[in-house]
């Protein structure tokens, strides 16, 4: 008898023995010019995957995100929405309008292997560190600049936001039951989805770089990122009529929507293939419904008129039992059905936890808390958390020394002239109340000759 | 001479940064211009494609192959049930839309795994591959012997890369390996229709709303992608090949994890608030006198900004501050909104626009940068979005000749690469309409 197959991607997997395990991208040093969102999360993929990651921050300013809150609440005088953008990386404050600042950036661009930024298009060319610039220093730089529609074109200069990146694609109108009354997408996915294209992005320049020795330069949009994940150009240079908001209905799959249980949950069910909707049937008891011949065949299945009569049907069945025994059904037959989660079902999961999907983490500045693990499991070289963010400037020391070698004297005359800074005293910037700061061996960094 | 473009920052003023910038400009364009030369970064990789009605598997394959890897689909005799999915009842030689778009670059082949020739077929070439894309049930490949088990000892520097559901691992992946994935399916269980909709709408308008494109699909897709990339750069330095895993039912909550924080911070999950944001406002779409627009002005400048346009400063002293104007009291905040809407519904788009860009420019270059930008834009339908002369010039859309089905236009995949272009060159859409090609030295 071979191995059970999940007993052995188990061990494979075992969440016991990440911390054994080597970093993929152990090698790898990133230096992370960026703020809010879309830029921050390039780097968040390189962190959480073993790369070393320096953020440089304006000093006092610092990331906005740091004191963008939901509803204003804070958490140990941190934000934890920019705890959660920005794991494992370190956090220095270098003023870039200043020479001396530009130059110290430009010290650290020597060493890097990756650049990334996300500053309005042209912003940081004016400032002198773009690519033009570190490119000529460091001709192996694979540098990344992230912005709304690229850096090229008429629409460059102009400014966005996940929600302009949404209207200037066309998503914006999409999402809803009729084009007078759309929704956004939430949580600001017109940040998240082009991020992870722009780790693509670095991620094959390296590999690339390893073959060749060359480096490159990378422009990554929103707008580009959120029209590659819409059908509508294709459907209408097929001749077809491209789909407008559909409510909860998915005018791909019939039947398909967002259904009200007995118990007062909601529960998805979708169906894709003939297959699946003959499971369907016999879950629901009604085998005679898969024999229909307007319903035998996915073709017809989807013909609006067709699916209306199936989704009334699966409403009817979900409305007579409870979330479970949907659920229960659907594994048993072979159909998809899910429950419609929120927030704290999701990070309540035991399924997710034990996936490592949601982390429990301890952290030596801020104690206990739950986070997201990596989004992809690598069974040699798994992601991990090693620690949460540190107030701006934090690691000013650290980095200046090991990185430059800059001498204690050399950064107390940079600190006078406002090259280098801190965190202000806003709640979001400054370190928890509870840390003793004039203690902190990191924040006070010594090299050995020093000590 | 082209007209002076708007720049909004005093940094990018003066002769000297303008024509700096122009001249960055034009070796952007030159940089990024196609040239055959040059190839794709992933260019010689050699990846197969087994998959049984699983959209993120498919757009996985395509995405590689964009990127230049050669990726052979491998279907049954019968084709992937995911032909079957379509828009508006279109099937080009037999496959539906998502099927067609997610086909870019990609080889067509038949083998049966369940047959003995069609099994030696498929372990002999995952045997040569560097990449197999595992998007069946969980363990049915494992079954066959052609699964990561045994794969890894014939080649062990194979990246195998796993998308399903619940994913390869845990005990619920075992337990509910027989759940197909979809992507609205996928959505509900990372938590995502729950943030969209109004409550206060009547049933069943009032529940929780599905994202109008395949924002759960699309997600997996791509964080699998990345993660065989980083077991790529792996495997550069050891030699060693690995699994990659992706559950494409948590790849949303987990990469977007804003759900997670709220839950962690708040024991509880958040309610549905229609138009609104949880920490931005305004951050929304307004009826303007001729149609849609999107406001964006949320920071207490660009807030400042907005009340200054609209002639509206009266509202000033009660919602000066971001705190004031975001409140987990809707009824307050709805106070704020109709103020709001009602001026927005005085101007058509292209006044809004004009006023809010004119004040914008002026203001970011302003010493202070106190007087914000607040931004009004058309909210566009994908028609009027595509029709933008400035994804015209940057090439974002690609007119492509699918096999025998007349042209076909695909959003091409971001980003643009100076050296290492990605890439859409052929589209086959008919089931084994490479065999003869592949299988042409293999019995």
């Amino acid at each position: 008898m071979p191995q059970d197959y999940f007993d052995y991607t188990g061990k494979l997997f075992d969440a016991a023995r990440i911390n054994e395990k080597p970093e993929a991208l152990e090698n790898i040093k990133v230096l992370d010019l960026t703020r809010v969102i879309f830029g921050p999360m390039v780097g968040k993929w390189l962190a959480i995957f073993g790369a070393e990651v320096i953020k440089v921050e304006q000093p006092e300013e610092g990331d906005d995100w740091r004191t963008g809150t939901y509803w204003g609440k804070y958490w140990k005088d941190s934000c934890p929405y920019f705890q959660s953008l920005n794991p494992n990386k370190y956090f220095i404050a270098i003023d870039l309008k200043k020479e001396r600042g530009k130059e110290l950036v430009k010290e650290l661009a020597k060493q890097a292997d990756v650049v990334i930024e996300n500053f309005r298009a042209g912003l940081i060319e004016a400032w002198g560190l773009g690519y033009t610039a570190i490119s000529k220093i460091n001709p192996r730089i694979i540098y990344i600049s992230c912005s709304g529609y690229g850096q090229y074109g008429p629409l460059r200069y102009f400014p966005s936001y996940d929600l302009i990146a949404q209207s200037m694609s066309g998503v914006a109108r999409l999402t809803g039951y009729s084009e007078d009354n759309t929704y956004k997408l939430p949580d600001y996915f017109g940040d998240f989805f082009p991020a992870i294209l722009g780790a693509v992005g670095v991620l094959s320049a390296l590999y690339h770089r390893n073959k060749t020795g060359k480096g490159q330069y990378i422009d990554m949009t929103q707008t580009e990122a959120l029209m590659r994940a819409m059908p509508h150009w294709t459907v209408q240079s097929a001749d077809g009529d491209p789909p407008g908001p559909s409510g909860n209905f998915d005018p791909t799959m019939s039947p398909s929507g967002i259904f009200k249980t007995r118990d007062e949950r909601f529960v998805a069910v979708a169906v894709a293939t003939a297959e699946q909707f003959k499971a369907l049937c016999k879950a629901m008891g009604s085998d005679e419904l898969a024999t229909v011949p307007e319903f035998a065949e996915t073709k017809d299945r989807l013909k609006k008129v067709n699916a209306d009569v199936l989704n009334k049907r699966v409403e009817e069945w979900i409305e007579n039992h409870d979330e479970l025994e949907i659920i229960a059904a659907a594994r048993q037959h072979g159909f998809a059905a899910s429950p419609v989660m929120d927030d704290w079902r999701l990070v309540s999961d035991r399924w997710r936890k034990e996936r490592g999907s949601v982390i429990d983490f301890e952290d030596p500045m801020y104690g206990r808390g739950t986070w997201a693990g990596p989004a992809a499991a690598l069974s040699e070289t798994p992601g991990r958390i090693k620690q949460l963010t540190r107030p701006i400037g934090y690691h000013n020391r650290l980095i200046l020394k090991e990185r430059l070698g800059l001498t204690e004297k050399k950064i107390q005359l940079l600190e006078k002239e406002g090259v280098i800074g801190y965190w202000d005293n806003r709640v979001g910037k400054r370190p928890p109340s509870y840390i003793d700061i004039a203690k902190d061996s990191l924040f006070n960094f010594k090299r050995e000759e020093e000590e | 001479m082209e007209k002076k473009e708007q720049v909004f920052s005093k940094h990018m003023t003066g002769k000297k940064t303008r024509d700096h910038l122009d001249s960055f400009n034009n070796l952007l364009k030159q940089m990024m211009a196609p040239d055959a030369a040059k190839k794709g970064p992933l260019d010689g990789l050699n990846v197969i494609e087994l998959g049984s009605a699983n959209f993120p598997g498919l757009i996985c394959g395509a995405m590689l192959g964009e990127m230049g890897a050669h990726v052979i689909k491998i279907e049954p005799q019968g084709g992937d049930p995911a032909r079957e999915a379509t828009y508006s009842g279109i099937y080009l030689n037999g496959a539906g839309i998502p099927f067609v778009m997610e086909s870019r670059n990609k080889c067509l082949v038949t083998a049966d795994i369940e047959e003995a020739a069609g099994l030696e077929k498929i372990i002999s070439l995952a045997s040569k591959s560097d990449i197999v894309i595992d998007a069946m049930q969980p363990g049915y490949l494992d079954f066959h012997g052609a699964g990561y088990r045994s794969m890894c000892e014939l080649n062990p520097g194979l990246i195998y890369a796993a998308l399903s559901p619940y994913g390869h691992f845990t005990s619920k992946a075992k337990e509910a390996r027989n759940i197909p994935d979809t992507d609205l399916t996928a959505q509900a269980e990372s938590g995502y229709p729950a943030l969209t909709g109004s409550p206060e709408a009547p049933e069943p308008y009032n529940f929780p709303l599905r994202a109008g494109i395949w924002t759960a699909a699309y997600t997996s897709a791509a964080v699998a992608v990345a993660g065989i990339l980083t077991a790529l750069l792996f495997r550069i330095k050891t030699g060693r090949g690995q699994m990659v895993d992706v559950a494409t039912y948590d790849a949303l909550s987990t990469w977007q994890p804003f759900s997670l924080v709220w839950g962690f911070t708040n024991e509880e999950p958040r309610k549905r608030i229609g138009n609104f944001d949880w920490c931005l406002f305004p951050y929304g779409y307004y009826k303007a006198k001729d149609g849609y627009v999107t406001v964006a002005a949320s920071s207490d400048s660009d807030f400042r900004g907005l009340l200054k346009i609209l002639g509206r400063w009266d509202l000033e002293d009660d919602w000066r501050f971001l705190f004031d104007r975001i409140a987990d009291d809707p009824e307050k905040l709805n106070e704020l909104e109709r103020e709001i809407k009602k001026e927005i519904a005085k101007f058509t788009r292209k006044e809004l626009f004009d006023k809010t860009f004119a004040y914008g420019a002026k203001a970011a270059r302003d010493k202070l940068r106190s007087k914000g930008f607040p931004m009004v834009v058309e909210t566009r339908t994908p028609q009027e979005a595509a029709a933008d002369k400035h994804w015209e010039i940057r090439r974002s859309f690609v007119d492509i000749e699918a096999q025998g089905a007349g042209i076909i236009t695909l959003p091409a995949l971001p980003p643009r690469m100076s050296e290492t272009p990605t890439r859409i060159n052929r589209l086959m859409t008919a089931l084994g309409a490479d065999n003869d090609y592949i299988w042409k030295d293999r019995k």
